[in-house]
């Protein structure tokens, strides 16, 4: 298979070390208690053997809970603002899911149109990924409903699939080409490799059961938009917690709020939820105070207002909001029990 | 100066981070209205800033945060910008709370601004309530220095009693204007009031505008807006006629934050401007 290498499993500490000199690599991690993708320690690959997801999921590498977006002092000169330093240092993520790396070429979007967003896009062009493919999906995963392959991905550099002793390791794009020409103690992919390869490709995309039913999804969603009472049922159990939201890898809303101490400061976003009230309240009224409009909002904005204005769906059925939820709240009951009218 | 509404204005390539300005004025509209004069701290930026009446900024009070405003004054007068603030928050208090020679933030221009193209050669009906002439004092001022391109023009301005009227060295000035037809009132004077009494939908009614090549630019209290496009419509205005300019939480301005969304329209970037025709289009009543 032309481009293609092969790695022994043992052999991946290695290649992480090789790459940690040109990158800072971060892989799947438990460090601080939530499976994350975070900066790798030089030694541990444990992540190897327990890795299925992680909890947060990796816009939080581009587009963190919290972040400086400048700082501010007060001087005799009057205010000076300070940006903080741009982070030259290029990234590598190890291990990203194919739907998690779809997640990042929906949020491309929204952080490009018109107005480019500076912190994101930055820490984007700076990253490489390697994707590793799905052995082991969970049963609240339906990525394959929104086109995605848990085993295959586009939106990668490098693709990894796990052949049970080695990984298969594919380019994807021309960053991915380069770094893989550049590494060493790389074997030549074997067509042996190549064919297990796609077996297990095609044995997870098998694994995913759940799905939802995306035909005409927009025009269903318009035609039971103003059904106040399926809203009312599909919002009953919701307790406006905002985890499907925080920890949804294409949720990207956020609030901008200031800290201060003396005549200095610092000017942070952190991500907020179309769950809470307070994210719509103004002083005389709020458009959705009601917790139904919410749910709505947060359901529509994902499968019809977003693919109208972006052109892709802001979905990739990772599930999180499924199995995170602490009510069993679950989306695809929602999108597939949809009343045909108002 | 490029045309990239994108690159407009950015300071440092960034879009979030805001422009020093310096408060050179204040101006006590109501007891809970200020109007603030400035300018930017940066003399380039100060020459070449334009926008369009309708289009807001995010001002930033440091150490207290940013918060969303139209700018009040006119494109057509350079001298300085203004924009009036009602104490209702943490953002607000702050601002009232600055003095002349403060310095503060300003990110801007956003949003669409008004058709003011599609309104040459028009007759001009300007409907607003309380704090809501805001925006439409920008307008004003513009098609009054451009008085030539517009036809005939009429305002109904009104606020809950006397001391609520805001901008009233503005309703001076167009009182005495002979080329405007100018209604003040109030839903209810006091012991020296002598104008006229009663709510802007019912005067409005009352002075009657003509619809015939017409628009009607309304902006107030979302229930004084309610009860206004009735009338209008009852004046002969189509819903292509009449435009407002919506009022939601917003924390970017730029359509990235996602609060401000009714359906999949953003009236950060969509609006704030909007027809009363594409307000029945909306998918809800979420504004």
């Amino acid at each position: 298979m032309a481009d293609s290498k092969r790695i022994n499993k043992e052999d991946t500490g290695r290649l992480l070390d090789e790459w940690s000199k040109e990158f800072s690599v971060s892989v799947p991690s438990r460090e601080n208690g939530m499976p994350a993708m975070l900066p790798w320690d030089g030694k541990d690959t444990s992540f190897l053997e327990w890795y299925r997801n992680t909890v947060i999921p990796p816009k939080a590498n581009f587009f963190p809970p919290y972040e400086k977006m400048f700082d501010f002092q007060k001087g005799a000169e009057g205010y000076h603002l300070e940006l903080p330093p741009s982070d030259k240092q290029k990234q590598l993520i190890f291990g990203i899911r194919p739907c998690d790396a779809r997640a990042l070429t929906i949020l491309d979007t929204v952080f490009q149109d018109t107005y480019q967003d500076p912190y994101y896009l930055s820490r984007r062009a700076n990253t490489v990924l390697v994707g590793l493919g799905c052995t082991n999906p969970y049963d609240s995963c339906f990525c394959t409903s929104l086109g995605i392959s848990p085993g295959e991905s586009t939106d990668v550099d490098l693709m990894f699939t796990d052949t049970g002793d080695g990984f298969f390791i594919e380019p994807v794009s021309d960053k991915g080409r380069e770094l893989l020409a550049a590494t060493g103690g790389l074997e030549d992919g074997l067509e042996a490799d190549e064919a297990r390869a796609k077996d297990v490709k095609e044995a997870a995309y098998r694994k995913i059961t759940r799905r939802i039913d995306t035909g005409d999804i927009q025009q269903r969603l318009a035609a039971c938009f103003e059904n106040q009472d399926y809203w009312e049922k599909v919002a009953a159990k919701c307790v406006s917690c905002g985890i499907c939201t925080f920890l949804c890898p294409t949720c990207y809303c956020f609030d901008i709020n200031d800290e201060l101490s003396q005549d200095e400061g610092t000017r942070f976003r952190s991500w907020d939820s179309c769950s809470f009230p307070i994210y719509t309240r103004m002083p005389m009224e709020n458009p959705r105070q009601e917790k139904w409009r919410r749910v709505r909002q947060k359901v529509c904005h994902k499968y019809w207002f977003y693919p109208v204005n972006l052109d892709i769906t802001a979905c990739t059925g990772c599930g999180r909001c499924i199995r995170l939820c602490p009510v069993n709240w679950d989306i695809t009951q929602t999108l597939n029990n949809l009343p045909a009218s108002s | 100066m490029t045309t990239d509404v994108s690159q407009r204005f950015l300071a440092r390539d960034n879009v979030y981070l805001p422009h020093i300005a310096v408060i050179e004025k204040i101006i006590d509209e109501t007891p809970g209205v200020v109007t603030l004069h400035f300018n930017f701290k940066d003399e380039k930026l100060r020459e070449e800033f334009t926008f369009k009446p309708g289009q807001f900024g995010e001002y930033s009070v440091f150490g207290i945060g940013e918060a969303t405003f139209c700018i009040s004054s006119s494109p057509t007068r350079r001298d300085h910008l203004e924009f009036a603030v009602q104490r209702v928050g943490k953002v607000t208090n702050a601002l009232h709370r600055l003095d002349v020679g403060s310095e503060m933030g300003f990110r801007g221009p956003y949003g669409n601004g008004f058709p003011l193209d599609s309104f040459a050669g028009k007759n001009l009906v300007f409907v607003a309530g309380g704090i809501g002439l805001a925006p439409l004092r920008s307008l004003i001022w513009n098609v009054i220095d451009d008085r030539d391109k517009y036809e005939k023009i009429d305002i109904v301005y009104g606020a809950r009693s006397p001391a609520d009227l805001c901008f009233k060295y503005d309703l001076d000035a167009w009182g005495n204007d002979s080329s405007i037809n100018m209604v003040t009132t109030v839903d209810k004077g006091d012991a020296s009031w002598t104008g006229r009494e009663g709510f802007v939908p019912q005067v409005l009614e009352q002075a009657a505008p003509s619809a015939r090549n017409a628009v009607a630019i309304v902006c107030g209290p979302p229930i004084m807006i309610r009860f206004t496009f009735p009338v209008l419509e009852k004046l002969g205005f189509t819903p292509e006629q009449m435009f407002t300019t919506l009022e939601k939480r917003m924390k970017c301005g730029i359509g990235k934050c996602g609060r401000c969304n009714i359906g999949n329209l953003y009236v950060c970037r969509d609006g704030p401007v909007f027809s009363f025709a594409q307000i029945k289009g909306f998918i809800s009543s979420e504004y």
